[in-house]
């Protein structure tokens, strides 16, 4: 059988090169009873974030009085994508997906601050089309921001992987499912922190070196993407967003 | 936004360690935790802020619930404020409004009240705590000017602003959203002056 193949003279499946990621743009301050919030559009990724907090914390055994709990649900709407999603409840997959998020954020936000509270964030994945968690931090990070939540540094995040041989920034869904391995990265923007990397499917020493490299060169511009987003919200203050 | 520079969390804010609100110090630098600018003097303005209860803050609160030993009091906090019953001459009821002093914040953030006054009939709506001293203005400029237009209202370091029933409403919340939106852009007092001077050729 005649295999489709995911990379042609150096060109990805649609049109990309190696180190270029798809479209990201980013919209701060979109829900109006949250204290903070984005939305992205990252290809045909499409991802709603609301923070809500610091508020009390329910149930009130979990409380810390050392620090605010920060609590991360990360869902894919049963319409997300091509797959059957069916019930949008906590699967394994959102479960682990939400841990990991959650201790991006818990290395960023200045907890003890706030002690005996929660804050959280909310991740509605509306449409998926692979590279979701990667998009989901990029997108929270904005919109803790905008929530004015205290942070030590903002973080975006990206995947780079193999498909076709080829190392390959920001895997789309069909370079992720027939690709031979996806290693999702997050960065904060200062201290250069890696806060998240896990692989899936194999790399070599070698090619875990030059995938950190590259995820660090596509980080920079998702960061000043996030910067954009964020300042285009407070430089136009006062501009109704989606009027209808 | 007058060409000043927009700051995200984690940006650089000055060189050497400043204790500035809504920063924190790491190495030799300062830098930004939350949205903020810098001012002409180097200041740094945070746009994003909690409210953070500090003492003899004065206060809008709603009463949440009544107690024997006292009342809750909602303060746009993650926990409630508590008016102890013997400090009270007058019964408080559920849903009353008041205006109180901040007496003490405890280390887990729980926030004891002192001189409350309850409030007349009208209605309290939030404001972003950053934005408060924007709306106060200098030397009490935009509150007093605000005042005299459309009657007797009263803003909470906590944000809430309670307008009295007898003010007008639609005109008072009218401003607020204003300040609230140009919070950031300088000519904002000559702009609710404006706004001020339309309702009243309206007449």
């Amino acid at each position: 059988m005649d295999k489709t193949k995911l990379l042609v003279d150096g060109k990805r499946l649609d049109g990309r090169t190696a180190e270029e990621l798809r479209n990201v743009r980013i919209e701060t301050g979109v829900l109006h009873e949250a204290d903070g919030s984005a939305y992205i559009e990252w290809g045909k990724n499409k991802i709603l974030c609301g923070i809500y907090g610091p508020r009390e914390c329910i149930p009130r055994f979990e409380a810390s009085p050392y620090h605010a709990l920060i609590k991360c649900r990360y869902m894919m709407s049963p319409f997300a994508s091509l797959e059957e999603h069916s019930r949008s409840g906590p699967s394994r997959r959102s479960t682990e997906l939400s841990k990991v998020i959650r201790e991006v954020f818990e290395n960023l936000i200045m907890a003890e601050k706030y002690p005996n509270t929660q804050i959280d964030i909310y991740l509605d994945v509306l449409q998926a089309d692979g590279g979701t968690r990667t998009a989901s931090i990029t997108v929270a990070a904005v919109a803790l921001a905008n929530a004015g939540i205290p942070m030590r540094d903002m973080v975006s995040a990206v995947a780079v992987g193999k498909a076709g041989g080829e190392l390959l920034v920001d895997l789309g869904k069909e370079e992720d499912n027939f690709g031979e391995s996806d290693t999702p990265i997050a960065f904060a923007a200062r201290s250069k922190d890696i806060l998240l990397i896990q692989m899936d499917g194999l790399l070599t020493r070698e090619e875990i070196e030059k995938a950190i490299g590259m995820a660090e060169g596509a980080e920079t511009k998702l960061h000043e993407i996030q910067a954009d987003s964020l300042k285009r919200h407070y430089e136009s203050a006062g501009e109704k967003k989606f009027e209808m | 936004m007058n060409g000043r520079k927009v700051i995200l969390p984690g940006d650089k804010v000055t060189n050497g360690k400043v204790s500035m609100p809504g920063c924190f110090a790491e190495g030799d630098s300062t830098f930004a935790a939350v949205m903020g600018m810098m001012d002409e003097e180097g200041r740094f303005i945070p746009l994003e802020k909690r409210y953070r209860p500090a003492m003899d803050d004065a206060v809008v609160g709603m009463i949440t619930d009544v107690r024997h030993a006292g009342y809750d009091v909602e303060l746009n906090l993650p926990n409630v404020g508590f008016i102890p019953s013997r400090d009270m001459r007058t019964k408080l009821e559920l849903g009353d409004f008041v205006v109180c002093k901040i007496r003490e914040v405890t280390e887990v953030g729980d926030v004891d009240l002192s001189d409350v006054r309850r409030l007349p009939k009208g209605k309290v709506v939030a404001f972003p705590p950053a934005k408060v001293p924007r709306l106060i203005g200098k030397k009490l400029s935009m509150i007093n000017m605000i005042k005299e237009s459309v009657g007797d209202l009263l803003v909470g370091n906590n944000g809430y602003i309670w307008i009295s029933e007898k003010a007008d409403i639609p005109l008072a919340i009218k401003a607020i959203t204003m300040v609230d939106e140009g919070a950031h852009f300088s000519g904002l007092t000559d702009r609710v002056a404006a706004l001020f001077g339309k309702e009243k050729k309206g007449e």
